[in-house]
């Protein structure tokens, strides 16, 4: 016993951690994660499952390898699945499978079957889907949906489109005209000019046609998936081909899960002092600590939180991630709002949000300048970012502060836009030893008490 | 149990927590202990304030719960400690063989230990309280009714911590290897949950090929130790603050209530199978 006691429970644990370390390397091995691969990529032909999946905030396109064995999914959304037939390779840059789809691309027709506790719930058939992208091809936010309604949308598209090269088509014709007109008009003015005519001319000056507008709203093209949109759980999905028999390969697990909490406000920060470094603020239960005089630009978002592992796993199923960890994911930006700053419980501001241009500070120095953009004062330049501006003085006293988010015009606070502000009193940081002392001074008191009653 | 009987384990019960209470009282440890968690949680906190000054913003959910439950825990191994070592001090010596002869039961004297325990455990958060006061007005980090929710459930993640300590006390016979036991234990898990806390804050993605696979072995390991290590309470009783939400947090009372009678109810039958001699 004794110290071996301490010893054997060391060495058993030490044991056991190195036993787990071993047999999941040697598990990723045999899975094929990091395969011997010299200079060119192995293709191998894989049935895989390609798809459009809602992500939390938009929908994300991706495969499942063979490699992987379960397919993530948030519950209760349209989601966009097919099996197809594609070449696969590793990668070692990335560590990850890649899919060689402009070599094969290949669907597997079928049914698609749903099994929960191995009972088929669910049969499949392929659907019409599109993805409508409310704020044109590069916004972030996308709208799927499906069958005869993915039609109309695309339709729409195609309507707004048509109608937009038709503009287009009539602008450049009026542009030739235009350029024609203004010809004549050069040379009318030569010609007057010439004949010695002086002062106002007045000659119509030809008006430039403007181009345009395209569709403010994109939409992909249909195409024929299984939507798939179930309650959280765990299930298990196959293609049953045509002859009845289960193609080979397409069974995977498939996890749904949804947000642990939802419609939250989360903050993004950007710190004057280091505006390429942001901070997010989306815990509800976070505390923004600031040591002195800074400006900070919040920009708020609704968000939903989910598990980090299933998450990553949903964005790709090659991703690594912790099932104990959570992530919050901003879904949208919130807009039509007013940030409240308050302090001692007394309104200090009322903050509306503006657009700022960064600039560079002319010079080989480094440093650079957050200004409030406007038309007039950068007329060729967009501005980097918007926000609301809280300027942090170094007269502010020492103690907390909240920033709450109003609804224009309504003067109703937003439910979870509350967070703490904290400006701390850093000076004081090696007085907390000091502090910790004060246990030995009641020890000492009770000590000598206890001595002098004794003697 | 006869009325009488119950009421005689209940008073030996009482003079056996009064004598230990006293005992610790007047002696330096319980201050030297405070001192020390104190001193740590005063380390941490400057650390805290010093990245704070160097990026000028910093933010985070309740920094003073992290320095309260260190604290928690040093002082939670200082109990444990000292009736590891008075369980078996009075076995090796034969005192407790004495004890019971008279109306001192098994359960008596190690619920006698146990309350001793916890009522300093509630001095020592008088204590923790006034210093965690004197933290948040010298440094403006805040003392907040979070902080309060925090403090209680630190009562039952020391009950947990005591529990445990008594069970494995119950389990040795003599004063050095029940130290050494415990303080191994204690020990392995306090670095499972303190790697794969800090490992939680690192994506998999950043982690070099050997540290990934540590993670994930600390992970399993945590996942095997999650429901026996009085420390993984303290995991999710941090977690449930977070979250905000009621349930959670009551629910995480009771999974250590349900712990601590668990485990002392085991001890008792141990006492009593393995007898009062060594």
């Amino acid at each position: 016993m004794r110290l071996k006691g301490v010893f054997s429970i060391l060495t058993i644990f030490s044991l056991i951690l190195v036993s787990i370390t071993v047999v999941l390397a040697q598990e990723q091995e045999k899975k094929g994660k990091q395969p011997q691969v010299s200079t060119a990529p192995v293709l191998q032909e894989q049935l895989v499952y390609s798809w459009n999946v809602f992500d939390g905030k938009t929908y994300t396109a991706g495969f499942i390898p063979k490699s992987e064995d379960t397919i993530y999914l948030i519950a209760n959304k349209d989601n966009a699945i097919s099996a197809k037939k594609t070449l696969v390779y590793f990668w070692p840059i990335t560590g990850k499978y890649m899919a060689g789809w402009k070599t094969l691309n290949e669907d597997v027709d079928g049914t698609l079957e749903i099994l929960k506790d191995g009972k088929v719930i669910k049969r499949l058939k392929k659907e019409d889907n599109v993805l409508y992208y409310p704020e044109g091809y590069w916004g972030e936010k996308a709208l799927f949906y499906k069958d005869e309604e993915a039609r109309k949308q695309y339709k729409k598209y195609k309507k707004a489109l048509d109608g937009y090269y038709n503009a287009l088509k009539k602008y450049y014709e009026a542009r030739i005209e235009y350029r024609k007109k203004l010809d004549k008009f050069f040379k009318e003015v030569k010609k007057r000019r010439e004949a010695g005519e002086k002062g106002p001319l007045n000659i119509e000056i030809p008006k430039e046609p403007q181009p345009p507008k395209g569709p403010n709203f994109y939409v992909t093209e249909p195409k024929k998936d299984y939507i798939i949109n179930l309650p959280p759980g765990k299930y298990r999905i196959r293609v049953r081909a045509r002859d009845k028999t289960i193609v080979e390969g397409s069974e995977k697990n498939l996890f749904v899960f949804t947000s642990r909490r939802t419609r939250g406000v989360g903050y993004e920060i950007i710190p004057g002092n280091r505006w390429t470094k942001k901070e997010q603020c989306n815990d509800p239960a976070s505390i923004i600590y600031a040591a002195g005089k800074n400006v900070l630009y919040f920009r708020p978002y609704f968000q939903d939180e989910y598990n980090e592992l299933y998450h990553n796993k949903l964005m790709d199923p090659q991703n690594t991630g912790r099932v104990e960890n959570w992530k919050w994911v901003h879904t949208d930006p919130i807009k039509d709002v007013i940030l409240l700053f308050y302090g001692r419980g007394n309104l200090l501001s009322k903050i509306v949000e503006k657009p700022y241009i960064v600039q560079q500070i002319p010079g080989p120095e480094l440093g650079y300048n957050i200004l409030e953009y406007n038309k007039k004062d950068f007329p060729y330049k967009h501005p980097t970012f918007s926000g609301y501006q809280l300027v942090l003085t170094e007269k502010l006293p020492r103690e907390g502060y909240l920033i709450y988010l109003e609804k224009k015009g309504k003067s109703t606070i937003m439910p979870k836009s509350k967070r703490e502000i904290r400006i701390v009193k850093k000076e004081n940081a090696n007085l907390l030893y000091c502090l910790s002392i004060f246990p030995l001074v009641v020890g000492g008191i009770v000590f000598v008490t206890r001595w002098r009653r004794l003697r | 149990m006869s009325n009488r009987e119950l009421s005689l384990s209940i008073r030996s019960m009482k003079i056996l927590t009064k004598r230990e209470l006293l005992s610790s009282l007047y002696g330096w440890g319980i201050y030297g202990a405070m001192f020390v968690s104190f001193l740590v949680s005063s380390f941490i906190i400057r650390n805290f304030l010093k990245g704070i000054g160097e990026n000028n913003i910093f933010i985070s959910s309740y920094p003073l719960n992290f320095p309260l439950f260190i604290s928690v825990i040093v002082i939670s191994l200082y109990l444990v400690i000292v009736s590891a070592v008075s369980i078996s001090r009075e076995r090796e010596q034969g005192t407790l063989e004495v004890l019971f002869y008279g109306p001192v039961s098994s359960s008596s004297f190690l619920l006698g230990k146990y309350f001793t325990d916890m009522i300093l455990y509630f001095i020592i958060t008088g204590f923790s309280l006034i210093y965690f006061f004197g933290v948040s007005l010298l440094t403006n980090l805040g003392f907040t009714p979070i902080l309060l929710k925090a403090y209680l459930l630190s009562i039952f993640i020391a009950s947990c911590v005591i529990s445990f300590g008594l069970f494995i006390s119950s389990l040795t016979g003599r004063v050095r290897s029940s130290i050494i036991w415990i303080i191994g234990i204690l020990i392995a898990f306090l670095v499972i949950w303190f790697l794969q806390n800090i490992f939680l804050y690192f994506p998999p993605e950043v982690l070099s090929p050997p540290l990934r696979y540590v993670q994930k072995a600390l992970s399993v390991a945590y996942y095997f130790i999650n429901w026996i290590s009085p420390f993984s309470y303290l995991s999710r009783g941090m977690e449930s603050i977070q979250l905000g939400s009621p349930k959670p947090f009551l629910l995480n009372i009771l999974y250590s209530v349900i712990y601590t009678v668990v485990l002392l109810s085991l001890s008792v039958y141990i006492l009593k199978a393995k007898g009062v001699r060594i």
